[in-house]
């Protein structure tokens, strides 16, 4: 007495040799599947896993936002004041400081004081009726 | 006779043939060779039609390893692989033949088990004559049953149908080889 299995394998025990070299032939002689679409490389640290999974799959994105960042950069740049350069190349020396310091306060001696004016004061809030308001509002 | 042993997924090197390493993917093959052999050989009743099946299978199978999930569903994913391209094979040979059968109701009792047929000597013949005449889903899935006692639901994932239609595909392919056997004792 036999199993449908044994039964089933026992016919086509002849097709062994056959299978044997349709794996052979996809396993190791065409090497088909030595290299998987898949594939977990040996070194998944995590900036391998980074640059795999983050940079390289859209690297044109990549490349594009940092094409963009050079060029503000040196637009910005460009718009810089050569004065303000100038002057953080060469700081002024104490003698400049103090002549700058006596023509600042010949000029202040020159134009008085700067008096602030006060403010007026608010004036207080009388409530008065509606209809009055509108009589003085149409007056105007 | 040397045959593939059934429920080893376990210890399959999945894993290993993922990460690319042909002695896993040898391995692999060669466990589920015959069976798959098997599977569509008794679809196809071709043999040089079955091998090329069994070959593209393996090839698919290397190239879409990575979307398998769950290794241990490795024998289950690798005969649906083999069953799209039967299909694919009958659908070009067979224009459009209908692949489906009309499956009535499943009766209440029902039982499970590829070992549930002995079958005599003298009885192969006639067994495999009635495999053969069986409508091909319900081939189908008795093989699936047989050959690599996969459960219910692997063979509704492999086949890609409803469980409740491979239960009745499975009954009803049962009861009418049981009333074979049973006729000639």
């Amino acid at each position: 007495m036999k199993t449908p299995r044994e039964i089933l394998f026992e016919r086509h025990q002849n097709a062994a040799p056959k299978l044997d070299a349709i794996r052979r032939e996809v396993v190791w002689e065409g090497r088909r599947v030595a290299v998987p679409k898949f594939r977990v490389a040996d070194t998944t640290t995590l900036p391998m896993l980074i640059w795999r999974e983050l940079i390289l799959p859209s690297r044109r994105i990549w490349a594009g936002l940092a094409a963009v960042w050079i060029f503000i950069f040196v637009f910005n740049f460009s718009r810089r004041d050569p004065a303000e350069l100038l002057a953080r190349k060469f700081p002024p020396s104490p003698e400049m400081i103090l002549t700058f310091r006596q023509q600042e306060r010949l000029l202040a001696e020159l134009i008085g004081p700067n008096e602030t004016q006060a403010a007026e004061p608010p004036k207080p809030f009388l409530p008065r009726p509606r209809s009055e308001e509108r009589i003085e509002t149409l007056m105007t | 006779m040397k045959m593939p042993v059934v429920a080893e997924s376990e210890q399959l090197p999945v894993q290993k043939a993922r990460e690319g390493k042909p002695e896993a993917w040898d391995a692999l093959f060669r466990r589920y060779q015959l069976p798959l052999y098997v599977y569509v050989f008794e679809l196809v009743h071709d043999e040089q039609a079955s091998l090329d099946i069994v070959q593209e299978t393996f090839i698919a199978a290397a190239r879409h390893i990575g979307g398998l999930r769950d290794d241990e569903k490795f024998g289950s994913w690798l005969f649906g692989i083999a069953h799209q391209k039967v299909f694919q094979f009958w659908r070009k040979h067979n224009g459009k033949e209908v692949l489906f059968d009309e499956i009535p109701e499943l009766p209440d009792e029902f039982e499970n088990s590829p070992d549930d047929f002995l079958i005599r000597r003298e009885q192969e013949a006639e067994f495999m004559s009635l495999l053969n005449q069986l409508p091909l889903p319900q081939r189908s899935v008795l093989l699936l049953h047989f050959v690599e006692d996969f459960s219910l639901e692997e063979i509704a994932r492999v086949t890609e149908t409803q469980l409740g239609t491979v239960k009745s595909r499975i009954h009803y392919a049962k009861c009418a080889l049981r009333k074979l056997l049973e006729k000639n004792k």
